[in-house]
């Protein structure tokens, strides 16, 4: 299995935009569907001679999966893009460079700069957003807020929140009237998303970047991140979290908002068909409001992404494949289900809460305001992220030590 | 894997070389060439799934690996990494806190539902018995789940308190970091209790009559029967499951990973769970391998000092 030690070639000797009209049988490695099966099926029917055969795995078992397949003697041509695994493949050469594709097809300018980012890194996968390409997104997802529009009548709270501050007085009104303000599933990612979303608004833009992509120096302990993780345990000093929250799923925490637990939930827009077709017109979406209200508007996504081999027989078709990722077809295709399209005007204006969660998320995307999720920053973070939610909001640790331990897993990834 | 094997009966070897085709074959005990053929399908699967996979384990211990680029020699790094990860203490602690409630719990209880339904055929002992095992036959995924929901903050445990009037000590039971351990070690002696209990009922059922009506004629009552005849009589059934409960408390995995996954803030950890985070999230082959490797011992230990234990001549 692991025969060479040399890095693999990862660059393809030429790059062309044509695609060959002789039989051709891509493999496609893969996760997450949908969007995946719509989207190939939508590429093949552009091209007819091009047969994609689909090998899916359980997301849990994806990365490891996927390592093994893609260092086999035998890989899949293309591979859904998983930080964990790539962060191995990439520097073993396994995984196709897709600068001379970009070039030849433009899509710089196909597809949202700040999607792209988290995707560019060098040779040895040590830092990322900038660098070489590789991988290009199939859909995108934006985090938000999404409240309950009856329970905030009764608190008298007319809708959406200009500014922080006037968030947390609604989050005071709604506890006045005996109902949770703020749901949270902190047993898994739930926790440590609301944090995010209160450092997107809270800190500057950039040094949340530069750390979740690895830049030399950077640092998650300052100031902003410090003041997101206070403005989470003073909410929950005051009540506004829900009572179980360290105890309850994702799905528990949603199914919660959904029967009425909960006034607001903060969640990305995977959540929103299932809590539109349960709520109705009952349910709304707004982005984390920041301190002035005046922000440009920046919030956490991510996005399912395609890689390619760089042992795959054909790499012009491969890349025919990302190309069609960014075409407005393939955006109709990825709003149908239910994600954010990469081009957001394909999204339509749309009714409800995905008219709402539309329009939040084109001004993101025309602000080049969406950034990474903080488990991004290394493999292991998420097991520091979660449990150290759970201990600020159980009292049992400060956020101090909460920061600290983040820094401190960064930093025996970046040494 | 073996320790849980009863030992062989010992006359039987040699009524074998008496009556076998092979009667002059060498000493009773030892295998003729000629059972190999039959020995080899289950060696195979033996060494396969269990002596390589240990083998290689081990081997990957001493490697700087990620599963994908070429493995680099590491020496004893990995061992030092695990002995000094801040995690392990407290994992290890709850893994010890956890035999507690997935040994000695389900061992008393076993017993006590052994003196009330073995001995006389009463009506409905089957049905017992077979309510009693089931948790042993569900997957521990839809059990944990089940009981994930039943903790929660408005589950059938905090509304059963409400309903007596203890409605003041509802909380999130798996949420809290005071009551999480014990929260999960009780889903653990609910399953394992019924383990207990069919292996001491096979046990009892061993027991002499003759020894039973002796004890009764003597003035013995049921207590009595039970404590001085039963009991003595299960002690290898409380060996076995010695160690098997053992061994789900401290290399159990899957409970935790659906019920808590090591929350809230470390307060459930275990070593299984810490070596799933390093293999799968992290990456790092290596020390979750020297993690294994030290777990391994860990169980070996224990189980050790239960076989000494509960030895027929001890």
């Amino acid at each position: 299995m692991l025969s060479t030690s040399v890095r693999e070639d990862d660059t393809p000797d030429s790059a062309s935009t044509s695609v060959t009209g002789e039989p051709v049988t891509l493999r496609l490695a893969y996760a997450d569907d949908p969007p995946t099966k719509a989207l190939v099926d939508g590429f093949t029917r552009r091209h007819p001679n091009v047969t994609v055969e689909l090998e899916r795995t359980q997301f849990r078992d994806y990365v490891t999966t996927v390592k093994l397949s893609m260092s086999s003697d035998d890989p899949p041509d293309i591979a859904q893009y998983n930080p964990g695994a790539m962060g191995s493949l990439i520097p073993a050469g396994l995984i196709m460079n897709l600068d001379l594709h970009a070039e030849a097809y433009g899509w710089q300018e196909e597809f949202p700069s700040s999607a792209l980012e988290p995707l560019r890194t060098g040779e040895d996968a040590g830092e990322y957003g900038s660098g070489s390409l590789y991988a290009v997104p199939g859909s995108l997802s934006v985090l938000g807020v999404f409240f309950n529009t009856e329970l905030l009548e009764e608190a008298g709270v007319d809708g959406p929140p200009a500014t922080l501050e006037e968030f947390e007085q609604d989050l005071e009104r709604v506890e006045d009237t005996g109902t949770t303000p703020l749901g949270a599933g902190a047993l898994e990612v739930g926790g440590f998303h609301l944090w995010n979303a209160l450092l997107n608004v809270l800190g500057d833009q950039q040094d949340y970047r530069d750390w979740v992509y690895g830049s030399p120096g950077a640092t998650i302990e300052t100031a902003a991140a410090e003041r997101a993780a206070r403005t989470l345990t003073r909410w929950e000093r005051a009540g506004y979290l829900s009572e179980g929250a360290n105890a309850a799923s994702d799905m528990d925490a949603q199914a919660d908002f959904a029967a009425g637990g909960s006034a607001y939930l903060v969640t990305g827009n995977w959540a929103a068909a299932a809590l539109s077709e349960e709520m109705g017109q009952d349910v709304g979406f707004f982005l984390m409001p920041g301190p002035t209200g005046r922000e440009p508007p920046v919030a956490s996504g991510s996005s399912v992404s395609y890689a390619v081999s760089s042992r795959t027989g054909h790499p012009d078709v491969a890349a025919a494949f990302l190309d069609y990722l960014g075409t407005y077809e393939a955006a109709r295709i990825q709003a149908r289900s239910g994600f954010m399209p990469v081009d957001p005007a394909a999204a339509g204006a749309g009714e409800g809460v995905m008219g709402q969660i539309n329009a939040g998320f084109a001004e993101v995307i025309e602000a080049e305001g969406l950034v990474p999720f903080p488990d991004y920053a290394t493999p292991g973070m998420i097991d520091r992220l979660t449990p150290g939610v759970q201990g600020l909001v159980a009292g049992v640790r400060t956020e101090e030590e909460f920061l600290a331990s983040l820094q401190e897993e960064w930093e025996d990834e970046h040494e | 894997m073996s320790e849980g094997a009863p030992a062989a009966p010992r006359p039987r070897p040699a009524r074998r070389s008496e009556r076998g085709p092979r009667a002059g074959s060498p000493r009773p005990g030892r295998v003729g060439t000629g059972a190999w053929p039959y020995l080899l399908p289950a060696v195979l699967v033996y060494v396969g799934f269990a002596v390589y996979p240990a083998v290689s384990t081990l081997q990957f211990s001493f490697l700087d690996w990620d599963g994908v680029a070429p493995p680099a020699w590491a020496g004893v790094d990995n061992f030092l990494r695990v002995v000094t990860e801040p995690l392990l203490g407290r994992a290890i602690l709850n893994a010890l806190l956890l035999i507690v409630f997935f040994t000695v719990l389900p061992i008393a209880l076993g017993l006590v539902m052994t003196a009330l339904i073995a001995g006389r055929a009463r009506r409905g002992a089957a049905f017992y018995r077979v309510v009693f095992f089931l948790p042993q036959v569900l997957p521990l995924v839809a059990v944990g789940t089940t009981w994930r929901w039943m903790y929660s903050e408005d589950g059938m445990v905090n509304r059963f308190l409400g309903a007596v009037g203890l409605g003041d000590h509802a909380r999130a039971w798996l949420g809290d970091e005071n009551t999480a351990l014990a929260a999960l070690g009780l889903i653990g002696t609910w399953c394992m209790s019924g383990l207990c209990m069919v292996l001491f009922i096979s046990g009892a059922q061993k027991v002499d009559a003759a020894l039973h009506e002796a004890a009764a004629i003597d003035g013995a009552g049921p207590a009595r029967r039970f404590l001085s005849v039963t009991l003595p009589g299960l002690r290898k059934e409380i060996g076995i499951a010695g160690v098997i409960t053992t061994i789900a408390a401290l290399a159990g995995f899957d409970l935790v990973f659906v019920t808590t996954d090591g929350g809230p803030a470390g307060a459930t950890n275990v070593p299984a769970l810490l070596v799933y985070r390093l293999a799968f999230n992290e990456g790092d082959i290596g020390a979750a391998s020297a993690l294994a490797v030290v777990l391994t011992v860990l169980v070996a230990v224990f189980v050790g000092a239960i076989r000494l234990l509960t030895r027929e001549d001890a």
